[in-house]
């Protein structure tokens, strides 16, 4: 479980690491809403334009694929589920579940359109110094009546921090379990209890231990306030994906399609 | 009131935060479905950290899900996803925990009133999540209710009885 590095920072010196944190998270958020109702060929668009951008950090599709296997089984399965439900026309029968065109195209598109969105989220977050994540929290929360931004933004950065440990402790207590012998027991609760009991006991022991820290350093909200890393190209890359957003609702109008037709 | 005292709760409300959104990877396989904990540290939120500072914690993890960071379920994120069909559980997050809170704060700490609140916290998902859900589908509601409702109610009652006796066991050490 500690191998798990969907939240991890990868270093590095392509431009999504040069690029401010707000023109990244600006053009996440416009890619998954546009992706949720995206045709398949929008959705090939936009593999098109991701893909070399994961390659550039090094995130191949081999490596995709290995580090997402037990995601892209849940996807297939939830898919295989939209090709038995939805009616349609049937293109396979086996032993009374029938297989249908039109569930077996949804359930692909379904599938395909989560993968996007995870592989966005995980190069965000691959690009993405936490620290600059807090940062451009606070800095979208600031107009925001009666929200405390620098709270919100400490409470991230927190969270961030712990996110390592809680996954790594949880693979220890995992381990530990097995150890002896709890993956043998039947009874739901009690593997929850086994789990989880010693993982919240740890961890809330290493936030108190932080909390004393951070008094003993005299640690407030009051904190200075965040620089942003830029490189210039920022206007050039919104523009680009408001472009790849506009083309891809575009191409997911079915009334485009009929100009061809 | 030392500043210790007041760092606390937000460090605690941070802690949980993270757990909710490691919870979508913390998987229990218990037969052909594994137990996921994700919802399940939403409602110890409320039940461990009341009814305000539970309510910041699931706001500060839709943000960063929001944000773009992969925490929500399946490792996805974006504003896409709460308004996709399954973006009503993400919201009912908001006031399930906010009732768990409010319940456990009004009737008292004991493993039978702990449970009522979590019963009223996860009636809150689901009177957000299945409707939405049924809206985005055009479902009706038997189909809604077998889809996003009757699936997960075996899951919630073994997770409903984790919670309660990790409560149990947590409070004492926040209270030290």
């Amino acid at each position: 479980m500690a191998d798990l590095t969907l939240f991890s920072f990868q270093a590095g010196t392509t431009i999504l690491h040069h690029l401010d944190v707000r023109a990244k998270t600006v053009l996440v958020c416009m890619l998954s809403m546009v992706l949720f109702t995206a045709g398949f060929s929008a959705c090939l668009i936009c593999f098109l334009v991701v893909y070399p951008l994961m390659c550039a950090i090094g995130m191949t599709m081999y490596r995709l694929i290995i580090r997402l296997k037990g995601f892209i089984l849940l996807l297939a399965i939830m898919a295989a589920t939209r090709a038995v439900t939805v009616p349609g026309e049937p293109i396979l029968s086996v032993s009374g579940i029938e297989i249908t065109r039109q569930g077996l195209a949804q359930g692909s598109l379904v599938g395909g359109r989560f993968f996007l969105v995870m592989v966005i989220g995980m190069l965000f977050a691959a690009t993405t110094r936490p620290a600059a994540l807090k940062s451009a929290a606070q800095w979208f929360l600031a107009p925001v009546p009666f929200v405390p931004e620098m709270r919100v933004a400490i409470m991230i950065s927190l969270c961030l921090k712990f996110f390592p440990l809680i996954l790594s402790r949880a693979g220890q207590t995992a381990d530990a379990v097995n150890a002896r012998c709890g993956s043998f027991k039947k009874n739901p609760v009690r593997r929850i209890r086994f789990l989880t009991l010693p993982l919240l006991k740890k961890t809330i022991i290493s936030a108190d231990h932080l909390c004393l820290a951070m008094d003993a350093r005299c640690y407030t909200e009051r904190r200075t306030d965040p620089a942003f890393e830029s490189n210039g190209r920022e206007r050039l890359f919104l523009g680009a994906g408001i472009g790849l957003c506009i083309a891809m609702v575009i191409l997911s109008q079915e009334s485009f399609w009929m100009i061809f037709w | 009131m030392t500043q210790t005292d007041s760092l606390r709760p937000m460090v605690h409300a941070a802690l949980f935060v993270a757990l909710i959104c490691v919870g979508a990877f913390i998987a229990i396989p218990i037969g052909p479905v594994p137990i996921v904990l994700q919802n399940m540290f939403v409602l110890l939120a409320g039940l461990i950290l009341g009814p305000a500072w539970g309510t910041a914690c699931v706001a500060v993890y839709l943000l960063i899900g929001l944000a773009g960071l992969p925490v929500f379920a399946g490792g996805t994120s974006g504003i896409g996803k709460i308004f996709g069909p399954t973006g009503g559980y993400l919201l009912g997050y908001l006031p399930a925990v906010l009732v768990t809170g409010a319940i456990s704060r009004f009737l008292g700490q004991t493993p039978f009133r702990d449970i009522l609140a979590m019963i009223g916290g996860s009636i809150m998902l689901y009177g957000v999540g299945v409707p939405w859900l049924k809206l985005a589908f055009s479902l009706s509601w038997g189909q809604a209710l077998a889809l996003g409702l009757v699936p997960f109610l075996l899951g919630d009652a073994v997770k409903i009885a984790g919670a309660v006796v990790m409560a149990r066991k947590i409070r004492p050490l926040l209270k030290e």
